[in-house]
């Protein structure tokens, strides 16, 4: 296992890391939306890790650094490539004028109601309508990673971590409670 | 502490992170105020269907191999510039390690069986099950019966994959494939249940990190029944082979399919 204190050659990164491919090739698959650049993506933060495995820090989160890696990795050659340095969508969430209570209550009801009736493809198709950095902080969260690892991952602030993902999650609610 | 206090700490409050006494107090406030519980329990119910039911992608087994056997090494020094004598020197032997892990966190959870190893295998599992759904072709011989399937393994594996149910109107065995559980061969079967596909995978038992608790019976095998990903999975063993059933029905079609496959004596 990886933070034993004897280890200091970047070989040893490897195979750990390569235990993470799964999980790393999930959020380049959300990230590009297909298969072929996923998988590029993700061979390319492989040989980046291993080129600059001497920069890993023993005992802090690999999976974290690697997605790091990954995110870094495709804002700097998947975006540009595509000619689109920030790839917009919804972050931003129109507030739900108040509503009288019993209305209020109904409409409380339907929205619980159809977060439970959700499905998978509803889900996808919601996380795919969100801007890059909202679907990446989203699924960083769902991946178990603390506001601080996911802070490290994408380049700002703790607070600004907790402000993405309460917009992100707004999002995506209203966007799955709207479809009809 | 307000409405808009409550709101802004919510998450944190939902994934433990936040104080003690502002526990107390946001459970207060909560206990008091209608539209800040409705609030909680729409971020709960949101947090679940995204743990649940979000679609996962799990690397092509494909890319797994590519990356462990041909790790791209011209690329290599291009992040640096120089040269790495001693990536040349020792790439093959930590290639031929990721090789052997490429698919399992760590060697001790193979040798130790512990929660996290039971969580390694029904990862893995689901991750199957789901290549098996994602794949153009899944099945590599169609099924018109057991006798057709299982005589095609041979060959294909080595080991005889001992199957003892066949199918049936409830459960038709629809065909199979060779695939991969964690790093060895394993046969994969696919049944049916109504509009739903069930993943069975046989593979040799020894070496992996079976669960110990929390067995209950099917059949005449003790299971270890779980659920992850909205994925419901059984896993058992039954002398030398393996045996991990996953699927999105529920739990109780998942049992009597295990059942099935294991009949009493």
């Amino acid at each position: 296992m990886l933070g034993g204190e004897d280890r200091k050659q970047p070989w040893d990164l490897g195979p750990e890391a390569l235990a993470y491919a799964d999980t790393l090739y999930n959020l380049a698959r959300y990230l590009t939306a297909n298969d072929t650049d996923a998988e590029d993506l993700v061979q390319e933060t492989y040989s980046r890790a291993l080129g600059s495995a001497r920069q890993f820090t023993p005992g802090t989160n690999l999976k974290a650094w690697l997605f790091r890696i990954l995110r870094n990795t495709f804002i700097s050659q998947y975006r540009r490539e595509r000619g689109n340095p920030i790839v917009g969508g919804l972050d931003t969430v129109v507030p739900m004028p108040q509503a009288p209570g019993d209305i209020a209550r109904a409409r409380d009801e339907v929205e619980l109601d159809r977060l439970r009736k959700v499905v998978a493809e509803e889900i996808e198709r919601a996380l795919m309508t969100l801007s890059e950095d909202a679907r990446t902080v989203i699924l960083l969260d769902l991946e178990g990673l603390s506001e601080v690892e996911v802070a490290e991952v994408m380049g700002c602030a703790v607070g600004t971590v907790k402000s993405r993902l309460s917009r992100a999650r707004a999002s995506l609610r209203s966007l799955l409670t709207d479809w009809r | 502490m307000d409405c808009h206090d409550v709101r802004e700490q919510l998450l944190d409050f939902q994934q433990g992170r936040l104080a003690p006494d502002r526990v107390t107090g946001l459970r207060r406030h909560l206990d008091g105020c209608a539209a800040c519980a409705h609030a909680d329990a729409v971020e709960r119910e949101l947090t679940q269907a995204l743990e649940r039911r979000t679609p996962q992608y799990p690397a092509p087994v494909a890319l797994k191999r590519r990356l462990a056997t041909s790790w791209p090494a011209p690329a290599l020094p291009a992040q640096s510039g120089r040269g790495r004598p001693w990536l040349r020197l020792f790439l093959p032997a930590a290639l031929a390690t990721a090789a052997l892990l490429l698919l399992v966190p760590s060697v001790r959870e193979l040798v130790a069986p512990n929660s996290q190893g039971a969580t390694v295998m029904v990862g893995e599992a689901v991750n199957d099950h789901v290549r098996m759904l994602q794949s153009q072709r899944p099945l590599e011989v169609e099924s018109s019966g057991i006798h057709q399937v299982l005589p095609w393994f041979s060959g294909r594996l080595d080991f005889a994959p001992a199957i003892r149910f066949p199918g049936d109107a409830e459960f038709p065995l629809r065909g199979g494939a060779v695939g991969y559980f964690v790093d060895r061969k394993a046969a994969a079967l696919v049944f049916g249940r109504r509009l739903h596909s069930i993943s069975l995978f046989v593979f040799k038992a020894d070496g992996l990190p079976w669960p110990t608790g929390k067995l209950e019976p099917a059949g005449r095998a003790e299971v270890y029944r779980t659920s992850a990903r909205g994925f419901n999975v059984v896993l058992w063993r039954d002398g030398e082979l393996g045996y991990a059933l996953v699927s999105d029905v529920n739990a109780q079609d998942l049992m009597l399919l295990a059942s099935k496959l294991s009949p009493p004596a």
